[in-house]
């Protein structure tokens, strides 16, 4: 009898134990909503890379009592009549704010890329080549100042041609087929925005052309998303064919542009040869008396990208001009005294600290810190109710400044060349990894604090949160040991600094 | 029902009441798990020997476990970013016997983990306390066939992390921070010449570990701080024998653990908990009860993981010194005055 009652109650326990299997979030979980703003005048702001919104010439749509069009609208309706369940859930996740999912796209792809190559077996380390991306290693290596230009790039882009699609939508005035037809229901909240050229098949084909180039080996990958996606906005109810074409003909547009400005950024120089990265060390030394050193094992001959200050800005004509003031001396009280602070938080790590660094760590193998920023800015427009249109300019206007504060980190880390607390401070140790690059400024200060000081302007209700936030995200590294006082608190300056600029910019972009 | 060579040993014992080598062997084994709890293999109780009632015993214990290279994958790779990761384990362990054929293991291993010098990451280390754990162990059969015994035996474990020690900090992190159900099938024949095997299956049921951070990457975004920890088949194979008049016994053993699921570790990348484990490892053991200081035991053994996915290729070496005793002795010596 006692085995009997010994095994059901085991067999019990096991059988709990799994009813308390847990759905974990993949995506930011939202339906599809009511938008807050249809931002009819949308198509008269200013873009950021298109000469105009009227820069890709879309011809007017057929009529809506045309053959044409009535032959486009039995098509859409034939296929919803046949609709099988992949497709009903593929609709469901792609909602009526695609922004928010290509986002989170190139957020999978950017952690997944986030790894640094190991060495070879003779100690020496190859690196990434686009010419070659199959590797090994495979390219990219999607470290945070990659991540930040990829997401500029794709922001800049969709906002632009969601601008131009914007701009048709209100000219020719063409409703969406659930408009003109009663027999089709729409899947999602129905608003009044016409649907001529679909700011959908922008959305899917500019974010399909953008994050191929910057992520190669996922093209068969980003190809299969955009065909679902596109697929999703017929049997939604919400496009025809000729709308998609149209918004896939903005996309391949606006694209083309952006992605011409990307192959010219100078961040194929980023990557500096060893002779050079030995240069720019040789001379941070004569300025100032230190220089900052890989200690890895076998050691890394070069730092990450130390031309990636070089890169073109989008709102700063000259990186130079919004370079930070020089980091203490090595030999001044200011450096003793943050040694001192340093040790102190190594020698007394407190759950909260501990916890404060991980949260914000954002390191090898995750969305890093740029990343992070959009994941907030993603939340934030769904909690709003931003349309597509909007949503875009959020994340271009943030990302544009994400990536200038990384560009200005960079120079700033390669010009100062400061060392990391464990090249100064005899058997240091730290809870995070302290990474392949010189220590002054902080890159998640300065990308935090720039990516904060444009969602406070935008969401202006969050602005004392996301401050406070970015200024957590500074002190994390130095409670992770790997980065000085200074190098947060400078680098905060300096991140909210650079934001300016390009809030200046929005301003002036008609949106407001 | 003893068997003839447990009662020649009773007979020979000095102590009718108790036997200190059955005892601390399963003691030793339970502790085994403590040790490469990081390994994921948890053999917890996992012998056929069952304590007399009435008695209970302590274990103290030090293992010593290090690896310099790690599977990637199945990718064996050196890494001196991390260089040797040493993980040392002190643990207190207690059994007591609650009835003949049921018996109760508690244990809290304190652990201490650091990479040895030098080594390219500067990792701060970790230690503190892992998991408590508790198991019952029930014996349904023993019956004498052939020439010799079968036993069969059932356990069911328990364990969760005593302390908020991070999961997802490897591989320094203490364990995989998650609780965890066993359930595991023994079944052993012994000889009445000394030499015994035992064959055991398990499944060890793993929950949740909860990270620090709200997003990972798991074969695709995770949007969250809650790590799957993945649920693993656990195997084990043991040849032994006893020798000097059962008082000193030597064992081989063959172990597997086999995750069900999970994802491996990506390249030069830091493992996580949600990793799919697996390994196969040889061990060998001795124990030795002290004839002439009543309930006092020694064990030692040596470990090696021959084969894995996603785990550390781990050597282990660990001590211990088991005492046993009478916990009623007392009071029914009492009933037996009045």
């Amino acid at each position: 009898m006692k085995t009997k009652y010994i095994i059901f109650g085991a067999i019990m326990v096991l059988i709990l134990a799994n009813s308390c299997e847990k759905d974990i979030p993949r995506y930011t979980e939202f339906k599809s909503y009511a938008y807050a703003n249809n931002d009819e005048s949308g198509g008269n702001w200013v873009p950021v890379l298109l000469d105009g919104a009227t820069a890709v010439d879309i011809a007017p749509p057929e009529t809506t009592t045309s053959t044409a069009y009535l032959t486009e609208i039995a098509d859409i309706k034939s296929k919803m009549d046949n609709i099988n369940d992949n497709q009903r859930k593929s609709i469901e996740y792609w909602t009526n704010n695609a922004v928010v999912r290509w986002n989170e796209i190139a957020l999978e792809l950017i952690a997944k890329y986030n790894l640094i190559p190991g060495p070879n077996d003779d100690d020496t380390y190859t690196l990434p080549n686009p010419n070659t991306p199959d590797g090994p290693p495979g390219f990219p290596f999607s470290h945070p100042p990659y991540a930040s230009r990829a997401l500029a790039y794709l922001s800049v882009a969709q906002f632009d041609g969601l601008i131009s699609a914007w701009h048709y939508k209100y000219q020719y005035n063409r409703p969406a087929p659930y408009q003109n037809d009663a027999s089709i229901s729409y899947a999602y909240e129905p608003n009044d925005i016409p649907s001529y050229p679909s700011d959908g098949a922008v959305l899917a084909r500019v974010s399909k052309n953008i994050l191929s180039t910057m992520f190669p080996l996922e093209v068969a990958y980003l190809e299969r998303m955009e065909k679902e996606h596109l697929e999703s906005l017929l049997l939604s109810g919400g496009n025809v064919q000729s709308d998609i074409d149209a918004g896939v003909f903005i996309a391949n547009s606006v694209s083309e542009i952006a992605l011409e400005r990307a192959a010219n950024d100078g961040m194929k120089n980023a990557q500096a040869p060893k002779a050079v990265s030995d240069s720019i060390k040789a001379a941070a030394f004569e300025r100032f008396g230190w220089q900052w050193e890989n200690l890895e094992l076998p050691v890394r001959p070069v730092g990450l990208t130390p031309l990636f200050g070089k890169v073109k800005m989008w709102s700063i004509d000259d990186v130079e001009s919004v370079r930070p003031i020089p980091p203490p001396s090595l030999d001044s009280q200011e450096y003793r005294d943050d040694v001192e602070i340093l040790k102190n938080y190594a020698d007394n790590m407190t759950e909260e600290r501990r916890a404060i660094a991980n949260f914000w760590q954002d390191g090898l193998g995750t969305y890093t810190p740029p990343g992070h920023w959009n994941r907030f800015a993603n939340e934030f427009i769904v909690e709003s109710k931003m349309n597509p249109l909007r949503s875009a300019r959020t994340m271009a206007y943030m990302n544009m400044a994400i990536m200038d504060a990384g560009i200005s980190c960079w120079d700033a880390k390669y010009y100062y060349h400061y060392p990391r607390p464990i090249q100064t401070i005899p058997g240091f140790r730290t809870i995070a990894g302290t990474p392949n690059f010189p220590s002054y400024t902080s890159g998640h200060s300065v990308f935090s604090a720039a990516a904060s000081e444009v969602l406070a302007y935008i969401f202006p209700e969050k602005a004392q949160i996301v401050r406070a936030w970015a200024e957590e995200a500074a002190i994390s590294r130095v409670y992770g040991g790997i980065h000085w006082t200074f190098d947060a608190t400078v680098g905060t300056d300096q991140g909210r600094n650079v934001a300016q600029f390009t809030i200046d910019v929005a301003k002036l972009d008609g949106a407001d | 029902m003893e068997n003839n060579s447990r009662t020649s040993f009773w007979q020979k014992s000095s102590c009718m009441d108790f036997n200190p080598k059955w005892f601390f062997l399963q003691l030793t084994l339970t502790a085994l798990s403590f040790f490469t709890h990081y390994d994921l293999l948890s053999q917890t109780p996992t012998d056929a020997l069952m304590m007399p009632s009435r008695n209970a015993c302590v274990l103290l214990s030090y293992d010593m476990g290090q690896f310099d290279r790690y599977w990637e994958g199945d990718y064996l790779r050196g890494n001196e970013t991390i260089a040797t990761v040493h993980r040392n384990t002190f643990l207190p362990m207690a059994a007591i016997s609650i009835l003949g054929d049921l018996n109760l293991y508690i244990g809290l291993p304190y652990v201490k983990t650091e990479s040895s010098e030098p080594n390219g990451g500067r990792f701060e280390g970790a230690n503190g306390f892992q998991d408590f754990m508790a198991a019952l162990k029930y014996r349904a059969l023993e019956k004498q066939l052939g020439k010799g015994t079968l036993s069969l035996l059932s356990t069911v474990g328990f364990s969760t992390p005593a302390t908020n020690y991070l999961s997802d900090y490897m591989p320094y992190s203490l364990g995989f921070g998650a609780p965890e159900f066993s359930l595991r099938g023994i079944a052993q024949y012994d000889w009445n010449n000394g030499f015994y095997v035992r064959g055991m299956g398990g499944y060890l049921w793993r929950g949740y570990t909860e990270a620090e951070r709200d997003y990972y990457y798991n074969n695709g975004s995770y949007y969250s701080s809650t790590m799957d920890v993945p649920s693993a088949w656990n195997y084990e194979g043991i040849l032994g024998k006893w020798f000097l008049n059962y008082s000193l016994r030597a064992e081989l053993s063959y172990s597997a653990i086999k995750s069900t699921s999970g994802d491996d570790v990506r390249d030069y990348n830091a493992a996580q908990p949600t990793n799919k484990v697996q390994f196969e490892r040889i061990g060998a053991f001795l124990q030795y009860y002290i004839p002439s200081i009543k309930g006092l035991g020694l064990v030692a053994y040596h470990s090696r993981v021959v084969n894995g996915r996603n785990t550390g290729k781990m050597a282990n070496t660990g001590f211990g010194l088991t005492y046993q005793f009478n916990y009623l002795k007392d009071k029914k010596e009492i009933e037996d005055e009045n």
